[in-house]
């Protein structure tokens, strides 16, 4: 019985240990901080600038080697 | 020299002007009937890469400039796996290329924002255009 007790308030013990714990890492993690520039929604997130520069030349010859398609 | 000898070095001269402008014509490989619906403000080219029609065309014109943008999307395609790339990034850099070089004067085109304008003056280039 009394080791039960002890049993019980120890899982008591952890549970709550394990709360502040969570607690603690959710406070972490949850750091909302408005931005200072306006948000801008940018519907081209799939078009990455620099990769559009390195295409640059690729796409020049490309263009050249179609003649019927561009 | 015969006349009979000139009348035929005139004709061997005409059909040698005639086959290079005909093969002049094949290496530029421009569907005519799509070149002059581009010059008529039909047809442009879109910030997306591939050709739009800014009017209504016939159905023989968007079975053309269809049959165009499939051959386009096979192109982007190879070399967006060539590079390493999406399809849209090749055909957005090909977009800014041909902005600057196939849309004349007069001649429509379609802005990133989805919106046909004519050109006049300089063409109006997609905002991830260096």
């Amino acid at each position: 019985m009394v080791m039960n007790k002890d049993g019980s308030r120890k899982w008591l013990m952890a549970a709550s240990g394990a709360a502040i714990a969570s607690g603690i890492a959710l406070a972490g993690c949850v750091q909302i901080q408005a931005p200072d520039k306006p948000i801008e929604i940018n519907l081209n997130v799939n078009i990455r600038q620099e990769v559009i520069i390195r295409l640059e030349k690729d796409v020049r010859d490309l263009i050249e080697k179609h003649p019927g398609v561009f | 020299m015969t006349p009979r000898s000139k009348i035929f070095i005139a004709f061997a001269a005409a059909a040698l002007l005639g086959g290079a402008s005909v093969a002049l014509a094949q290496s530029s490989g421009a569907d005519p009937v799509v070149e002059q619906a581009r010059a008529g403000g039909i047809v442009g080219e879109q910030a997306d890469g591939y050709l739009g029609f800014a009017k209504t065309p016939p159905a023989d014109l968007k079975s053309r400039v269809d049959a165009i943008n499939i051959k386009r999307r096979a192109i982007y395609t190879d070399l967006a796996a060539q590079r390493g790339v999406t399809v849209q990034e090749v055909a957005a850099a090909t977009a800014c290329q041909l902005f600057q070089t196939r849309v004349a004067p007069g001649e429509a085109y379609r802005s990133e924002a989805g919106i046909w304008g004519v050109r006049n003056g300089a063409v109006q280039k997609p905002s991830y255009c260096p």
